[in-house]
């Protein structure tokens, strides 16, 4: 099969960047350390006492403690499975909106597609900083409303490049024979047409990723973010206050966790873009 | 392309550098920490707001600069009033010649004289049903027909101004009769307060809605227009009439170097630059670089600032800076709602109360420099004794337990998660943090509700809420400004957020707060204070100390709780400034 | 052509209505009652009442749905419920200063990310082509906050290079005000600007055409420079101009901690203080502005190129 050769060819070619397997590594890491936090079996003491108050890094202790003597490394690693999770549900939102739509409006064309589009340009013609704060504030606080927030402005690009490829596709060949061998609209869209945008899915996907994790960090410091639990982004924006103290651990603990697992992301986007866009191929 | 990179470059290497200090000017420069919303004194409702409005606009009465405890000062009045026997009528002589600031409004562009229709105007407007203002609540049913005129043209599309009313009566251009519902002993302090800062029918009529925008008052410094910039530059006002520095001060205040300017005509100054510096860092960074003259240290700063010992860090000393530190008259607290049932229970109240870890809550928070709160009167206030201590203002787990098992709550066994509403900045969130850590170890949970300001505000009003926290700070230096939280008549929307009802309290309460300064008031207040604190309405927090860095060659500041309108006797020693400089 | 540009313009109702309607299910449907915090702490619940009513929020949800498209064509954005000023008086104040700070810092960002992707490209694959990218993403990896403040510690306390905060108006006066919260403007919009830029350019590069201009024998830097760039310039400028909105919300957190006195610090602090009325407006005016400007690209397009078909 085409498509077979063409996954098998295009992990072949990731596997062979060092760099984009070290990121793809990473970013299996950090879902593993988020998955165990979820699960209770690491960091679930968190909020434990362990120490005096804003006590530096030490061999105990890698990234110090905070101003309750809580273990910093302790609430990066918590932090960490929020971070994965605004990623992981906002990409659940997003794709399947963004898929269907997307794939509706390129295939039918017509009016379907005029309102399709009519509906994302609305979408983005709201800036996204200005949609994010709006929704969070009036959902209220937490998690939840994250999600939501970062779903709605995400599926917006994801629409526009499944739209556009489905057009290309719906012209060609294999799809015209999927035709005369009698396919419903359906079968043509879901069987055949789909599997051949997938890749557009994953390498928005990866980079919708960290701009879900960098979000979450500034609603959190617009004090909109998450309630109750340590996220990166309560970490850095309390540094902002124990900076002047001398308390660098902590904001140096949330920049490096973010820093790593985006870069990760960034890398493993491009990696993925210039292995499965045939367009690159050649390179 | 490659021009234009350069010369953008350039053009940051030649001016991308800082600019020098100047010495030749007689500026002041300060800092408010919050942005400005305005300058109509009607709706000066925070503190910085305030301070502000108080350098373009003036009150009937001032508090004297330098003598504690607070002494009121006649200002725009000429001296103080005559009152009746009974307590309810008050004759007010006005100053003579002292002129509004040159506007368009006027005539000529030339302020004319303030007169005794300003006075009457300025107090109509604070409760002109049209323009809502947040100041209202301190003239609401003391004025006799004030609120009868306020209720009829609410229901008018306009208020006329014309219409008398019974308690602002004008006896001649430079003499008002007021009339009060009922005794207000606090009434003058009413009258130094921004809300009733008198300004001109003319420029309120010119500027319209705009007039927040123009302020044209009788102060020491000139405004002629408020954009939202990041200072505020006000110039001294050429026409000023002759006032004068105090003579005497608080004993003490000679040594400090703060009657040094005695007798002489102020404002000494010739400017005034306010910058707005919201967040801390560059608030810091910018007094340490001796760009502004004065800050207020809170939170984080505070250990930049003092040693343990709370004294001057050495490296601060060097450089000649000074540090003023002087109790707030403020309560901090951890209020019930006293609707929600759970709350009617007073052992589960005094239990908290015990279980609230305060020293390590100071430590943390307030360096070791707020002082436990043992009811909601701060000291320095008649109605706080020194001796009174709180039996429940004590950090004792095994007795909070005990409590709690007679509270029926056996190590927090069938309460609720709490959760306790605060506002969403950082601080705040940590003590909530804080409060949480200590009442998890007698079992009790508690959850952190944060909330924008005007969020917090809304859940009190409108009784959403199980638990909040907040600072009260003093409005005047009266103990019923802070035993009014808990007066049930004041409750949501009122001051009284915890929604506390006691009949006692209450009965009390209300014969003290009419009665004049006295010992047996004084004496009543002890009471009402002592005996609401041991019933435990809130967890009780601090009251917290005001600490001020101010750089060597500023004069004349000395702390002040209601200091809106100090600053037009502060100075300037620029060969001071000249030779510090280097330091910096 | 005119034709097109009539279609274009017409567009616009829609896509306008949609906005509004997005906006006021967001703040009338969901948002809450203002009237406590615009009276303060001392409220009284007739005063409550009284202000309901004057703000229109006993109004029939059509006819707020309508003041909202209104504003979107007018302009008119009522009052600010915490400061009481005029809003559309307090956006014209704001965008000169938020302007100063972002247009010089994205201009240079832009230029800039068009050289390093330039030299990017032409050493494609080989080792700078790598450390562009690493380092690209590697500076848009660290949280915007941490460059502030260590950068506003090190070289405006520090060093003494640059004001701490502050500002003020008229050219050449702001430029020390600025300059460093335009720095870290630049060093964060370079990440994502380079890795943008430099995919159009590798896409442009493997077209036919560009082979056989190397065919005919032009230097691979005359290739670039000549034809590469050209046509990846539509992308480009797409790409850049639909930014500009955000140019005018100015930088939340630089001019919060520089105090700028921009369209960011309203925002921020509208944001603060339940400011509905002002946050709505900085939402409908920069989706004007956005919707205005994607028309402008388009337009510009058709006379920059014949080549692009007109729809």
């Amino acid at each position: 099969m085409k498509e077979n050769s063409l996954w098998k060819d295009a992990f072949g070619r990731l596997i062979k960047d060092k760099f984009a397997l070290g990121s793809l590594i990473v970013v299996l890491a950090y879902a593993l350390v988020a998955l165990l936090a979820a699960t209770g079996l690491v960091a679930a003491d968190w909020a434990k006492e362990v120490g005096g108050s804003n006590l530096p890094p030490s061999a105990e202790h890698w990234f110090g403690t905070d101003i309750f003597g809580r273990d910093v490394l302790a609430k990066l690693i918590r932090g960490t499975q929020i971070a994965m999770s605004v990623g992981l549900v906002t990409s659940l939102i997003a794709i399947p909106i963004g898929v269907v739509l997307g794939a509706l409006a390129g295939y039918f064309g017509g009016w379907v597609d005029d309102v399709i589009t009519w509906l994302y340009t609305t979408f983005s013609s709201i800036p996204n900083i200005m949609l994010l704060i709006s929704i969070t504030m009036i959902l209220g606080k937490g998690i939840f409303a994250v999600y939501i927030a970062l779903g709605a402005t995400s599926w917006v690009t994801l629409c526009r490049l499944i739209r556009g490829e489905v057009m290309k596709h719906k012209e060609r060949e294999y799809v015209q024979a999927a035709e005369a061998i009698g396919g419903g609209h359906f079968r043509k869209l879901f069987i055949h047409i789909l599997p051949n945008v997938t890749h557009i899915v994953i390498i928005n996907t990866s980079l919708q990723f960290q701009f879900a994790i960098k979000s979450e960090v500034i609603l959190s410091y617009l004090g909109l973010g998450v309630q109750g639990e340590p996220s990166w982004g309560t970490m850095i924006d309390d540094a902002k206050l124990e900076l002047s103290r001398g308390v660098w651990w902590q904001l140096a603990g949330a920049t490096l966790a973010m820093f790593v697992v985006v870069l990760a992301f960034n890398l493993l986007g491009d990696a993925l873009r210039d292995s499965l866009d045939p367009k690159l191929k050649g390179k | 392309m490659k021009p234009l990179v350069l010369l953008v470059s350039a053009m940051w290497l030649v001016f991308g550098c800082s600019k020098e200090n100047k010495f030749d000017e007689r500026e002041i420069n300060l800092i408010s920490p919050e942005k400005i919303a305005g300058f109509d004194p009607i709706n000066a409702s925070d503190r910085y707001s305030g301070n502000e409005t108080g350098k373009v606009y003036e009150g009937l009465f001032e508090f004297h600069p330098l003598k504690r405890p607070y002494e009121l000062m006649p200002n725009l009045a000429e001296s103080m009033p005559t009152v009746s026997e009974d307590g309810l009528t008050y004759t007010f002589k006005l100053r003579k010649g002292v002129l509004f600031h040159d506007s368009p409004a006027f005539k000529d562009g030339i302020g004319r004289e303030l007169k005794a229709d300003d006075v009457i105007y300025s107090l109509k407007r604070l409760a002109d049903p049209k323009l809502n203002a947040k100041g209202w609540w301190l003239l609401d049913e003391r004025l006799a027909g004030l609120n009868e005129w306020r209720a009829k043209y609410a229901l008018l599309d306009a208020t006329s101004y014309e219409e008398g009313i019974e308690g602002l009566q004008k006896i001649d251009d430079y003499t008002i009769q007021m009339k009060l519902k009922k005794p207000f002993p606090q009434f003058l302090y009413a009258l130094a307060m921004p809300y009733t800062f008198i300004v001109a029918k003319e420029a309120v009529q010119h500027f319209g809605k705009e007039f927040l925008n123009y302020p044209v008052g009788t102060g020491a410094f000139v405004l002629p227009k408020f954009e939202q910039t990041s200072t505020i530059t006000y110039v001294r006002n050429p026409k000023f009439r002759e006032k004068f520095y105090p003579v005497e001060g608080e004993e003490g205040d000679d040594k400090l170097g703060l009657l040094a300017d005695a007798g002489k005509r102020i404002p000494l100054v010739d400017k005034i630059n306010v910058h707005i510096i919201v967040e801390s860092q560059p608030k810091w960074l910018s007094f340490m670089k001796a760009k502004e003259d004065l800050i207020e240290v809170k939170d984080v700063n505070i250990q930049q600032a003092i040693t343990p010992e709370k004294e001057l860090k050495a490296e601060h000393k060097e450089k000649g800076l000074r540090l003023i530190m002087k109790p707030m008259l403020d309560v901090t607290y951890f209020a019930f709602n006293h609707e929600e049932p759970i709350f009617k229970n007073r052992k589960l109240r005094q239990a908290m109360n015990m279980a609230f870890d305060r020293s390590g809550f100071n430590r943390l928070f307030h360096e070791n420099t707020g002082f436990e709160a043992q009811g909601p009167v701060p000291p320095g206030l008649g109605g706080n004794r020194k001796e009174f201590k709180n039996p429940f203002v004590r950090y004792d787990l095994d007795q909070a337990k005990r409590l709690l098992v007679e509270a029926g709550y056996p190590e927090g066994r069938g309460l609720p998660t709490i959760v306790v509403q605060t506002r969403s900045d950082t601080v705040a969130r940590q003590q909530v943090e804080f409060f949480e850590k200590s009442m998890e170890k007698i079992g009790i949970n508690i959850d952190v509700g944060t909330n924008t300001w005007p969020e917090l505000v809304n859940k009190v009003s409108k009784k959403q809420h199980q638990m909040y926290t907040m600072a009260w700070g003093a409005d005047y230096p009266d103990a019923e400004n802070f035993l009014g939280l808990l007066y049930c008549p004041n409750q949501s929307p009122g001051s009284n957020g915890a929604n506390y009802c006691n009949p006692d309290f209450d009965a009390l309460y209300k014969t003290a707060t009419v009665l004049q300064d006295s010992p047996e008031r004084t004496a009543m207040y002890e009471k009402l204070n002592e005996s609401v604190a041991l019933d435990a309405p809130w967890v009780f927090g601090f009251h917290r100390t005001d600490i001020y860095m101010a750089q060597a060659w500023l004069k004349n500041f000395k702390h002040m709780e209601f200091n809106h309108s100090q600053f037009q006797y502060l100075n300037v020693d620029l060969e001071v400034k000249k030779q510090l400089s280097k330091k910096f | 052509m005119i034709k097109y540009v009539i279609r274009r313009l017409l567009y616009l109702i829609p896509v306008l209505l949609g906005v509004s309607f997005i906006i006021f299910v967001l703040f009338n449907l969901v948002s809450g009652d203002p009237t406590a915090v615009l009276l303060g702490k001392n409220a009284t619940a007739r005063q409550m009442a009284e202000l309901r009513e004057q703000l229109g929020l006993n109004k029939t949800l059509l006819q707020q749905y309508f003041d909202v498209v209104r504003s979107a064509f007018t302009f008119n954005f009522g009052t600010s419920w915490a400061t009481k000023q005029d809003i559309s008086q307090m956006i014209i104040q704001g965008a000169y200063p938020s302007l100063c700070l972002t247009l010089p810092a994205f201009v240079f960002a832009t230029i800039l990310s068009l050289i390093i992707s330039l030299v990017a490209a032409f050493y494609r694959g080989k080792g700078i082509d790598l450390f562009v990218r690493i380092m690209c993403i590697a500076g848009v990896s660290v949280s915007a906050l941490a460059y502030i403040l260590f950068f506003q510690y090190f070289f405006a306390y520090k060093l003494g290079w640059f004001e701490i905060s502050g500002f003020e108006y008229g050219f050449p006066d702001f430029v020390p005000f600025v300059a460093l919260p335009a720095i870290i403007f630049v060093l964060l919009s370079l990440g994502p600007d380079v890795r943008f830029f430099r995919t159009v350019i590798l896409d442009e590069i493997y077209q036919d055409y560009v082979r056989t201009a190397r065919a005919k024998g032009l230097s691979e830097i005359v290739v670039l420079l000549k034809h590469v760039l050209r046509n990846a310039l539509i992308p480009i400028i797409t790409y850049v101009v639909i930014q500009i909105p955000s140019l005018i919300l100015g930088a939340l957190l630089l001019e919060n901690f520089f105090s700028i006195p921009g369209l960011g610090g309203i925002t921020l602090n509208a944001l603060n203080s339940s400011d509905f009325p002002v946050i709505k407006a900085m939402a409908i005016l920069s989706s004007v502005l956005y919707i205005l400007l994607s028309l402008l690209t388009d337009v510009l397009y058709t006379f920059a190129d014949p080549r692009v078909k007109l729809k």
